[in-house]
């Protein structure tokens, strides 16, 4: 999947994560994706909760070799 | 006799039994006698569900992260500052803690049994809170905004001020600071942590 501009999150517990992917989405254009990959487990639900809450697209949520990775399109 | 439960009931009355006494004693200070004891089952009921008293203790961990704290809400208003939403994490957290007090109570004892896995469980709980001031306060410096400030110095300093907070409202029957509830206590302390951060002048 492509994507327009990446987060580094790992290592980072929440709120870290959010807060930095809420900045990175504000300098996106609609249409846009960000990538994000973390490493704390609970940003699998926040990230869920992010795009419920601020109306962006949670294109994909993946786990692999322990680090989480986000898709989110910026509505 | 105990009545009869279903088998996830059993667990659940277990972990809530296991919960409290390890609050009570830590992990070391309770036997799986007195536990099964108090369920009121034989240790072979107890053993059908978890392997050893190091996996029943993990399962209790296990359903205090299944009431982690969400900071997504508090974070995601616009324009919001670092003192808003660190005011409006801790309002989160000290609200979960007040609500299962034996979380606190096994962490301090965890921390004097010294066992790596529930101190790295506890630890992670108050980085969210380290991570996010160190991270703020250092960028706040990078941009010129604040005076130049040791920022892991005031996130351990931040997280010893909660935690004695927490540990006075939840742990100690004392008659300290009796009638100042919890949340104008936070509210001052906080006040007071942001006193140090100071903004740069122009």
């Amino acid at each position: 999947m492509s994507f327009d501009a990446e987060l580094d999150a790992k290592g980072l517990n929440c709120p870290l994560p959010i807060l930095r992917a809420k900045k990175a989405i504000a300098e996106l254009s609609a249409g846009q994706v960000l990538k994000i990959v973390a490493t704390d487990p609970g940003s699998v639900k926040d990230f869920e909760a992010f795009c419920k809450q601020t109306g962006n697209e949670l294109l994909s949520s993946s786990e692999a070799g322990g680090a989480f990775e986000f898709m989110i399109k910026k509505s | 006799m105990a009545k009869r439960l279903s088998a996830e009931e059993r667990r659940a009355s277990i972990i809530t039994v296991a919960k409290r006494l390890f609050a009570k004693t830590g992990f070391h200070g309770v036997s799986i006698d007195e536990i099964v004891k108090e369920v009121g089952v034989s240790p072979a009921i107890l053993y059908r569900h978890f392997e050893s008293k190091e996996e029943l203790y993990q399962a209790v961990l296990q359903e205090f992260s299944a009431t982690r704290e969400s900071y997504v809400e508090t974070v995601v208003a616009d324009d919001i500052g670092f003192e808003q939403v660190l005011r409006g994490m801790t309002t989160v957290f000290v609200a979960s803690i007040m609500n299962h007090p034996d979380m606190l109570k096994m962490e301090m004892h965890s921390q004097l049994e010294g066992s790596t896995a529930s101190q790295e469980f506890f630890l992670n709980r108050w980085k969210s809170f380290t991570d996010y001031i160190e991270f703020n306060l250092t960028e706040l410096q990078t941009q010129g905004k604040i005076k130049p400030i040791n920022a892991q110095a005031a996130a351990l300093m931040y997280q010893g001020i909660i935690r004695e907070v927490l540990l006075l409202k939840c742990m100690q029957p004392t008659d300290r600071l009796k009638d100042t509830p919890v949340a104008l206590l936070v509210d001052e302390v906080i006040t007071l942590f942001m006193k140090i951060i100071e903004p740069k002048r122009k």
